[in-house]
């Protein structure tokens, strides 16, 4: 097992010197916080993670949730880890007061949930459901719901999940048919199947409460139809015990990586006994479940984020210990060998890593400022806000899972054979960070989200806001001699996305709705490398600042790495754009007229 | 039951450390800083017997520079009460152990306590003094490496289990005591959010020596420091058989490792 799953140092640069979160401390909504504070959560995380998450990494894959006459057993450290979230105030960390939260800017809560991740993605997962779960409760439900759920949600005894998806409705969230048939006693009875559903059901936990989505008898078809309910595993009886809900775990699936966190099918009222408590208003179930979705599809680019970070500091402390072969310039075989590190291919494949991983950790602590700012916010402000994470979440969701799979396949490739043997971490690795292109919308989903909703929505508003942003950085990059190429080549990639984005729109205008989405993921590939090309300038811009002044002996090497990564980008990465403009501009409809029987033989 | 937690911040034990230019202790800046691990068992005691009488308070008490106050901070968080501060940069940067314990014992003698809490030693330098030169100052016994600790219902006496070559033993001791921790003495927990946001608003007292009233000279001072050499790489020996490497070896033994 490797030394390292994330760097402090990073974690501190892009809270403290990029991001500023002690600018929130002005608002009071988070005045009561201080940047003591804030270090000493960050220091209490790295230590549960190290301590509690990271030495039961492996042993959690291998020895796979089971089902045993009902029940889904996991790993013990589940239960140790939900009671330390609980008691520690974990779970609840970024909730308001009043809910029994900490109420800590999402900064922090991200710091805290991309530790947990990298160190074990898998445990991670169970709290981090029941957060989401909870915030749905607290946004949406009665206060009759919220202090019947919460509060033993927040302390780590009950489960949160998302429960959407079902046999026959996974990305087609209309089609779903589990239903909700009304009651005179105040609560709904649920009947139907859901399935792929995490952590819905486990001995970690005393009870699972299912956020889930149906459909009262009688609604309007389509997603207009889709209510939200409460339903726990076991339901509150009538002296305050728990009994049954009629909640059965019909299977346990066998998944490739991720193995530490059950995900299950589920039968619901197969006795007509199951009991839902509706959430917020009839039909507005989508609505209210897009809230928590897109939070969740950030913590899906954290958690990809995460374990790619964990992969690539594997990936270089091997690097820097395997001796094997000579400089290139070397023809003395007496010689000994150097560590692979020395080779500029290894470093070529240690830089895409540090790239795609601190890229992407930058962007997820942007939109995380992005939230906290709309959260503190009125008017107008608040709107630019929440246009911009309406233009980011699908990238900051996609671009992490996306490119995060290939960062740890080269962290894979710089083992070698060893790579490939699950004696060592980056085989579990590249099969943990596999889910993350597909769940919570697929990247395919994501791209037709971007390009024909957020994009375009509003004649463009959340876009111009976005290029906005970018050129804001473009600007300031443009002042310092150093920086100034890479403010040039940015400028000159997002001309090339805002000249693309005009052309789709003139399609899309004429009525060519499929021509238009038909290379909606080719888009949002070149939006994120434009997206990440931006954070990368941020980084550089504070990076060579400090560089000028001066920094103390331990920090030269940690700013001087952070220029190359930039330059590795913008090298490397950023080019790529031009091949999909040329792609996207070419809108011979290819894939639109190729037919299904064409690809037999 | 009173108690008060003696309380060291030292280097993370995974930080790099450098000896600085002088030779005579490491270089402080850009380096990280914790509470030192023994701290915490005797941070994390004091709170399990405060807890187990369901009444007192828990007092830390630390000699070093303006950072220490992180550490300090880390203890209140965990449930620790209030915390004295003995912040003198000029005479922390000098003391040795004994100047320690007298610095520890001058702003403990006031407190109200019925133990002292320890760690069994500091982790960086490594000393394992301060514990038994504190109980010769305050006049208190001392039970050092404890791995178990019972204290009687009227808190005037304690029956400690303490770690010795091979096994245990079992000593009772009469309070007020002080008591070095051990590691096995207890898991000591994290500090929680909740913990977190309350520390800040506990009684910190900062105080500097003379406050103390103390103007004890260091007994002994840092003449040189030095990391320990960088391992040598190892010889593949040559030989066509067992017997020619043997004699290698022996050669080698004797001529180069002079060892025979």
């Amino acid at each position: 097992m490797a030394e390292r799953f994330v760097s402090e140092r990073n974690l501190r640069f892009l809270l403290y010197e990029v991001f500023d979160v002690t600018e929130l401390l002005k608002y009071p909504y988070y005045s009561e916080h201080t940047r003591e504070m804030f270090d000493m959560v960050m220091e209490t995380a790295l230590r549960i993670g190290k301590d509690m998450l990271y030495p039961v990494l492996d042993e959690m894959d291998k020895n796979q949730p089971e089902l045993v006459d009902g029940m889904v057993k996991v790993h013990p450290v589940v239960r140790e880890f939900m009671r330390e979230c609980g008691q520690g105030g974990w779970i609840g960390a970024d909730a308001p007061f009043e809910f029994g939260g900490q109420q800590l800017p999402i900064m922090i809560s991200l710091v805290s949930n991309f530790i947990f991740a990298a160190a074990n993605y898998s445990a991670s997962v169970y709290p981090g459901l029941t957060t989401g779960a909870a915030r749905l409760i607290t946004s949406f439900g009665s206060r009759e719901l919220i202090d019947t759920y919460v509060p033993r949600m927040f302390s780590g005894e009950w489960q949160g999940t998302m429960a959407l998806t079902e046999p026959q409705a996974g990305s087609s969230l209309a089609d779903i048919t589990t239903t909700a048939e009304p009651t005179d006693k105040g609560y709904y009875r649920i009947k139907g199947q859901k399935i792929f559903i995490s952590a819905s059901e486990h001995d970690g936990v005393d009870n699972v409460i299912q956020l889930l989505l149906a459909k009262i008898k009688g609604a309007p078809a389509g997603v207009k139809g889709i209510s939200l309910f409460v339903v726990p595993n076991k339901r509150i009886g009538e002296k305050g015990e728990l009994v049954p809900n009629d909640v059965n775990v019909a299977g346990i699936y066998h998944k490739l990586g991720y193995r530490g966190c059950p995900i299950n099918q589920l039968s619901l009222g197969e006795n007509d006994d199951c009991r839902g408590f509706l959430v917020g208003e009839p039909h507005k179930g989508l609505m209210y479940m897009f809230q928590m979705m897109n939070e969740s599809r950030i913590g899906v680019g954290m958690g990809a984020t995460a374990i790619a970070t964990a992969a690539y500091y594997a990936a270089l402390e091997y690097a820097k210990q395997r001796p094997q072969g000579r400089r290139l310039t070397s023809k003395d075989p007496t010689l000994p060998q150097v560590p692979i590190i020395e080779h500029a291919d290894v470093k070529r494949m240690l830089l895409f890593q540090k790239s795609v991983v601190e890229g992407s950790l930058s962007l997820l602590f942007q939109c995380s400022k992005y939230r906290d700012l709309e959260m503190v916010l009125d008017g107008e402000e608040k709107e630019r806000y929440s246009l911009l994470l309406e233009v980011l979440t699908s990238v900051v969701k996609s671009y992490p899972s996306e490119m995060g799979v290939l960062s740890v396949s080269q962290g894979l490739q710089c083992l070698g054979g060893y790579g490939y043997c699950e004696e060592f971490p980056l085989a579990q690795y590249y099969r943990d960070i596999r889910i993350h292109p597909i769940h919570e919308g697929t990247t395919g989903i994501h791209g037709l989200t971007l390009l024909g909703r957020s994009v375009t929505r509003n004649n463009g508003r959340a876009f111009q806001v976005f290029v906005e942003e970018v050129e804001k950085a473009i600007e300031k990059a443009g002042k310092e001699q150093e920086l100034v190429s890479y403010a040039k080549n940015l400028k000159n990639a997002l001309e090339r996305l805002k000249g693309i984005t005009t052309h789709l729109v003139g399609i899309a205008v004429k009525g060519e709705v499929e021509l238009f989405l038909a290379d909606a993921t080719l888009y949002l590939e070149l939006f994120g490398i434009i997206a990440i090309a931006w954070q990368w300038l941020l980084q550089g811009i504070v990076a060579h600042e400090a560089l000028k002044s001066g920094p103390i002996d331990a920090d030269l090497s940690f700013y001087r790495g952070k220029m190359y990564a930039l330059r590795y980008f913008f090298a490397y990465e950023l080019p790529k754009v031009e091949t999909l403009a040329i792609r996207l501009e070419n809108n011979d409809g290819l894939t639109v007229e190729m037919q299904p029987e064409l690809f037999e033989g | 039951m009173n108690t008060v937690v003696c309380m060291k911040q030292v280097p993370d034990t995974e930080t790099l450390i450098k000896i600085n230019p002088e030779g005579t202790g490491i270089v402080t800046e850009g380096i990280k800083w914790v509470m030192c691990p023994y701290d915490e068992y005797a941070v994390e005691e004091a709170l399990q017997q405060k807890e187990k009488f369901k009444a007192g308070k828990v007092t830390i008490v630390s000699l070093g520079p303006d950072r220490a106050i992180e550490a300090i901070r880390t203890g209140l968080a965990m449930g620790a009460d209030t915390a004295v501060h003995i912040n003198d940069a000029a005479f922390y940067e000098k003391a040795d152990p004994y100047a320690t314990a007298a610095a520890l014992a001058a702003a403990v003698k006031d407190l109200e306590y019925d133990a002292i809490f320890c760690g069994k030693q500091a982790i960086d330098d490594d000393s394992g003094q301060v514990p038994a030169i504190l109980g010769e100052l305050l006049g208190l016994p001392v039970v050092t490496l404890v791995v178990k600790l019972e204290v009687s219902e009227d808190k005037t006496k304690a029956v400690a289990t303490r770690e010795v070559e091979g096994g245990h033993a079992v000593v009772e001791v009469s309070l007020p005591a002080i008591f070095s921790a051990q590691k096995g003495l207890n898991e000591p927990r994290y500090a929680s959010l909740p913990g977190i946001m309350k520390a800040k608003k506990k009684p910190v007292d900062v105080k500097t020596v003379s406050d103390l009233g103390v103007s004890v000279e260091p007994m002994t001072a840092i003449k040189e420091m030095s990391l320990p050499p960088a391992r040598q790489a190892g010889k593949i020996l040559e030989g066509e058989d067992a017997v020619e490497k043997a004699k290698a070896l022996a050669k080698a033994l004797h001529e180069e490792a002079k060892l025979i």
